[in-house]
């Protein structure tokens, strides 16, 4: 977990100063989340690229887990 | 002040990169499975809306799948539960993958086919199991909705120690006068003490959603404010501080 225990550290302001928009709900980045991480894998273009980009560098739980998707298929891809 | 660009997320994430995952092999203890589980070509959403022996054999490897997912998920986020024992581990793994499984049999009629079946699969396990280990990390902690900034930033250097605090000063001053009570705590609570966007919302019986709503217009109303004040450049196109 992080805790900038209340500081405003540079981190801190950069992330309260990120522009989010195309919008992106957590819900649409979980819709899109299996279709961009095969993307990935496999090198080519993700659908909605950008917008899942935006709300990956917003939002630390959804990153969180399409990273984790993205390294679980290529566990398999190498198996 | 310099803007600075985001690092594509795609070229992080095919690289690899990671945020404090673990690198163990967490599927070493993996069920096995039919050799059909994994094949790419298997009617997945035929069989599991078949009935009798063909949707139950579908049923019971998609949950291998599930807990192959979850065990996964519980390896990279193993360092937020460094008590959690290995019986532990695979309870709450297994735990996750059946609430996964019922989830996504709910939500069976929305597959689009836009990625593998497999992969659909995963997301859910991944999903329950993430949310399941922040719940369990944040147990503990009391978690409440602040107002206060310590305005303490740490930078290298006089010249960049005073832009940054001049900017901090900035960012505050947007939270106080742009935001609004709830918005300016909902961004304290997720940016500033790094409390989980799901951990939150269910402290607070709200979805995550709705909080990154609450948050994305908070960011776009400090960044408002920032851009009228002439610390912050209008048109950056997004990541950047400037």
């Amino acid at each position: 977990m992080t805790s900038h225990q209340g500081r405003l550290s540079r981190d801190v302001v950069e992330s309260l100063t990120l522009d989010t928009e195309p919008w992106l709900s957590c819900e649409e980045c979980f819709d899109l989340m299996d279709s961009y991480a095969e993307a990935v894998v496999a090198g080519t273009e993700p659908r909605r690229r950008h917008d899942m980009e935006v709300h990956l560098r917003a939002c630390p739980a959804c990153f969180q887990e399409v990273e984790s998707l993205v390294a679980l298929l290529q566990q398999d891809s190498a198996d | 002040m310099s803007a600075r660009g985001p690092e594509p997320v795609s070229v992080a994430l095919a690289a690899g990169t990671t945020s404090g995952a673990t690198t163990s092999d967490p599927d070493s203890s993996t069920t096995s499975i039919s050799g059909r589980a994994g094949s790419l070509d298997r009617d997945w959403l035929g069989e599991l809306t078949s009935s009798g022996a063909a949707r139950e054999t579908a049923l019971r490897d998609l949950h291998v799948l599930l807990v192959k997912a979850a065990r996964h998920q519980v390896a990279r986020m193993r360092g937020l539960l460094p008590r959690l024992g290995a019986v532990e581990a695979d309870e709450l793994a297994n735990a996750a993958a059946d609430e996964a499984l019922v989830h996504l049999l709910g939500r069976l009629s929305t597959f689009e086919g836009r990625a593998r079946f497999t992969t659909w699969a995963y997301k859910f396990a991944i999903l329950q199991t993430a949310n399941e280990v922040r719940r369990r990390a944040w147990a503990s902690t009391e978690i409440a909705l602040s107002d206060h900034l310590d305005l303490a930033v740490e930078v290298d250097g006089p010249e960049s120690r005073a832009e940054a605090n001049e900017l901090a000063h900035a960012v505050a001053a947007a939270m106080t006068e742009a935001l609004t009570t709830y918005q300016r705590r909902i961004a304290i609570a997720l940016l500033v003490e790094g409390v989980p966007v799901d951990v939150l919302a269910e402290r607070l019986g709200t979805t995550r959603g709705a909080l990154y709503k609450t948050l994305h217009v908070a960011r776009s109303r400090i960044r408002a404010h920032l851009v009228a004040a002439g610390h912050l450049p209008a048109g950056i196109p997004f990541g950047g501080t400037a």
